[in-house]
């Protein structure tokens, strides 16, 4: 049951990170919309059965996004802190945040199934575009920070990357419910 | 005549832990995490204080007064929710207990908990795995629901006493007095000392957990 329910938590978590991933990772400087998102928009409407899978794997993205950054905020709490694990965590969201915006096409909302991502996101699209690029940015930051290995550049870029995620959670992310 | 029958400390306690565990609820809703660590410790603190104040304190908020075994409370029901002696009757005794050990348990899982995006976690997260914190926070939000079972009932059980038995159980918590029935003793107090002594002692056991209780917790 509990484990059952931290399922559920991590779910959410992942779901309400709710940032759309509008640029390829080669475009970072670009906030529009990409060809891919517009297109999806645009073509066919999903089926209930591909918005509902789409839902599910964003849900593992985002859990996989908190378990990175929970390895991370416990290596730096060590009085050494151990490079390895804040490098591989730090590798796999620089990794994932490109995509995070191609997450969120139209038709994954709460109106479709059980999920956190509030309706806003499809409502202001360019801000939430902005959010996700900004979380981006804070991500490669991040890596570039955590493949350094300089400890205050990583403790600086890892609060950077930290607040980069709560701004877009606080508009776009419903609160967690059971 | 009003005899006193609850000091100042308990009563303090009493109130701030109806303050703090609003305060905290609310921070925990709204996402307000930094804040909720704060009013977490300060409960922390608070509970400190009360164990120590439940040795060394005034007579009525003294465990040794009201910790009973179940046959105190079957006498005390069988005897119509009479009782001889100034403080906590053995059904009270129960809900502060109870409210205690819960209060414990949620500080203390909070102190292993993180925030589901990894940005705030209590001052021991580190020291066990994410999933180990995972499910200690889990629990910490199970609990409250608990918690809140018991709150209403403590609030619910002094409503009845009020209407069915006739009798004020909150002025007492506020004024710290009451009407006893000739011949009962009234609280015995402890001396400003000793209270100066438990919260001191309170918090300097609140502040090494605030910081990670070195040199254990690194």
């Amino acid at each position: 049951m509990m484990v059952a329910k931290s399922a559920y938590a991590l779910c959410a978590i992942a779901l309400l990170a709710g940032c759309k991933a509008q640029e390829p990772a080669n475009q970072a400087n670009a906030v529009t919309p990409s060809a891919e998102t517009q297109n999806a928009a645009s073509a066919a409407p999903l089926t209930k059965d591909q918005a509902l899978a789409l839902m599910k794997a964003r849900e593992h993205h985002m859990e996989a996004f908190a378990d990175a950054t929970k390895t991370i905020g416990n290596a730096l709490k060590a009085p050494s802190p151990d490079a390895a694990p804040i490098r591989q965590s730090a590798a796999k969201i620089a990794e994932l945040a490109p995509k995070l915006e191609s997450w969120f096409p139209a038709g994954t909302g709460p109106d479709v199934g059980k999920t956190r991502a509030k309706a806003e996101i499809w409502q202001k699209p360019e801000d939430f575009a902005l959010k996700a690029h900004d979380f981006n940015q804070a991500a490669q930051t991040f890596n570039l920070a955590a493949t350094s290995g300089d400890l205050s550049q990583i403790n600086a870029s890892f609060e950077a990357l930290g607040k980069s995620c709560k701004a877009c959670h606080d508009l776009y992310r419903a609160p967690k419910k059971d | 005549m009003k005899q006193r029958v609850w000091d100042l400390p308990t009563r303090l306690f009493h109130w701030s832990l109806v303050l703090l565990v609003g305060l905290s609820w609310w921070t925990a809703e709204t996402g307000r995490d930094a804040l909720h660590l704060w009013f977490g410790y300060a409960v922390l603190f608070l509970i400190l204080f009360r164990i120590l104040w439940g040795f060394l304190g005034s007579s009525t908020a003294r465990f040794s007064a009201f910790v009973r075994g179940p046959g105190a409370v079957v006498e005390y029901v069988r005897n119509r929710f009479r009782w001889p002696l100034a403080g906590h009757a053995p059904l009270g005794a129960l809900s502060v207990i109870a409210l205690l050990v819960l209060l414990s348990v949620q500080v203390g899982t909070g102190l292993f908990a993180v925030d589901e995006d990894g940005l705030f976690g209590g001052p021991f997260a580190h020291l066990v795995s994410v999933a180990a914190s995972d499910n200690v926070t889990d629990l910490h939000e199970e609990l409250f629901d608990w918690l809140l079972i018991l709150i209403g009932l403590h609030v619910a059980a002094i409503l009845v006493y009020r209407l069915a038995l006739g009798r004020n159980l909150l002025g007492p918590m506020i004024t710290g007095k009451a009407d006893l029935p000739r011949g009962m003793e009234p609280m015995r107090p402890a001396t400003p000392l000793v209270a100066i002594v438990c919260t001191v002692l309170a918090l300097v056991a609140t502040l090494w957990i605030v910081f990670g209780a070195p040199p254990f917790g690194s």
